[in-house]
């Protein structure tokens, strides 16, 4: 995979979005923004980015829940159930913890989790990890 | 005091003499209160024990278990319930006697219908003020946690937002700006970090206080709990110069609490012992078990604390000064955190240190008994 991959940004914060796209660009990746769940999926499947950063706890946990279930089904979203997705959220806690104890808790366990504010250096090698790169 | 609260009071009365008994009942059978009596101490504390009462009314001299005896016993099984003694013979002595042990007023025989209804009046009231004393209270506890967990939300992500810019700048600004320039982005970095320590710890404070966080109460292991902490703390050891010893017997047997807030108690503890240390030292978690609780105690070859200090340090906000803590960062959060843990879950947290001699932080909770019936393992020889 080239270093320019694109990855798309999920998260309501504008701050987050902006600083997480500084850090990505930083990195010579290509960046685009959602700034809501639905808008999310749709850009996802438009766009096919190579890597997804997706706030789970946007305006409601659900919300990033949704995202998650909607992306990662293949019935909804066809092949970019295959993108990889970085969970982030503020919340401390482990993020399987917080999934709703449904059956589909392994469907939607995340490829990775980190906590915002992220640290850049942890935070690009993670990404870079998650590109196979 | 409303008419509508009375109506719920219930009124235990408990005499051997019958006339008495009925002559109770008689007196309060035109008022809202729900009257029952009972002949002797034990048939009376089954039914608090059952249902709960507002007010008992007890005879002090009774054959088998006296009043006295059920005074103290209440105290164990409603120790909100609002006693009042009757005493058989006016003396000072043992009204005084009872009201030590815990009774809120007494009345000497023989008594007029008038002078008992007063006396439960009042008694009524007591306990009415008590409860409505005691939701305000719990009223304004939910409303200062929910305070803290809406402020500190509405601060933690602002804050974090700054310190991701500030993380963005200081890498992207080297070679740009000037060298002085980058130490203040770095600085207020650190700032921030520290600021929303002290948030998170301020949030879980609140939770453990609110019940939200010791949620589970199954059987855990210490050694697969502090295995998980001392992996998770290497790299914080490493960077100290600190070496991690798990000392946990093999086969020791399980306690019962919440993984989550046990890993979080061990983790604060572990952190420190490795903070609070000096280059070279060395952090050891050891554990042992008696034949009702099961303890982990980290260790380690820090400066140690000061008899004076050891007793505030479980104390909210409070951090112990001087050389040994200079230049290192708290919140003075760790410790309480940990003690209100521990407590949530019938244990405790305790301290041995001699300054110059390192510390021992100890966590004490109840031995899983299920297991232990099950699988009479022959633990306690491990301790």
């Amino acid at each position: 995979m080239s270093a320019n991959a694109r990855i798309l940004i999920i998260d309501d914060d504008e701050d987050y979005r902006a600083s997480t796209r500084a850090m990505l660009e930083g990195a010579g990746y290509e960046v685009a923004e959602a700034i809501c769940g639905r808008d999310g999926i749709d850009t996802a499947s438009s766009l096919k980015p190579d890597l997804i950063v997706l706030d789970i706890m946007m305006e409601s946990p659900v919300e990033g829940y949704t995202v998650v279930h909607a992306l990662k089904s293949r019935d909804q979203c066809g092949d970019v159930a295959d993108i990889p997705i970085l969970m982030v959220s503020s919340v401390q806690d482990d993020p399987t913890s917080l999934f709703p104890m449904t059956g589909e808790v392994d469907m939607i366990t995340p490829d990775a989790y980190l906590t915002k504010p992220l640290e850049i250096d942890k935070f690009l090698s993670t990404v870079k990890r998650m590109l196979g790169q | 005091m409303s008419t509508q609260l009375s109506q719920d009071v219930v009124i235990i009365v408990i005499d051997d003499d019958k006339t008495m008994r009925r002559a109770c009942q008689a007196a309060l059978r035109h008022t809202e209160y729900q009257v029952e009596t009972y002949a002797d101490g034990p048939s009376g504390l089954t039914r608090i024990e059952e249902t709960g009462a507002d007010l008992l009314v007890v005879d002090l001299k009774m054959p088998g278990m006296s009043g006295m005896e059920v005074i103290e016993r209440v105290k164990a099984i409603a120790p909100d319930i609002v006693t009042i003694v009757i005493t058989g013979f006016a003396t000072v002595s043992t009204a005084v006697e009872a009201m030590k042990a815990g009774a809120y007023d007494f009345i000497p025989k023989p008594f007029t219908v008038d002078e008992f209804r007063v006396i439960i009046a009042r008694g009524v009231e007591r306990c009415q003020l008590a409860q409505e004393t005691r939701r305000l209270r719990r009223e304004k506890e939910a409303q200062a946690r929910k305070f803290i967990t809406f402020v500190s939300h509405q601060l933690k992500s602002p804050l974090g937002a700054v310190q991701q810019y500030l993380d963005v700048l200081h890498h992207q600004a080297a070679g740009e700006i000037p060298e002085r320039h980058l130490e203040w982005i770095a600085r207020s970095r650190k700032k921030i970090v520290d600021m929303l320590q002290i948030i998170g710890d301020w949030l879980t404070i609140s939770k453990v206080e609110g019940g939200q966080l010791v949620t589970d109460r199954i059987a855990l292991r210490w050694q697969d709990l502090a295995t998980d902490v001392l992996e998770s703390c290497s790299s914080a050891a490493e960077d100290n110069r600190v070496t991690l010893h798990n000392d946990v017997p093999f086969d020791l047997p399980s306690i019962v609490g919440d993984a989550t807030a046990l890993r979080m108690m061990l983790s604060n503890l572990v952190g420190n012992a490795i903070k609070y240390n000096k280059p070279g030292g060395e952090v050891r978690v050891t554990g042992k078990a008696d034949e009702t609780e099961v303890s982990v105690s980290v260790s380690d070859t820090g400066p140690g604390i000061s008899s004076e200090n050891q007793e505030h340090v479980f104390e909210e906000f409070y951090r112990v000064g001087g050389a040994a803590t200079a230049g290192k960062s708290g919140t003075g959060m760790g410790l309480p955190i940990c003690r209100k843990i521990a407590e949530e879950l019938g244990g405790r947290v305790t301290l041995t240190s001699r300054p110059g001699d390192g510390s021992t932080f100890t966590a004490v909770l109840p031995r899983a008994f299920d297991e232990m019936s099950a699988s009479d393992r022959q633990t306690e020889q491990t301790s």
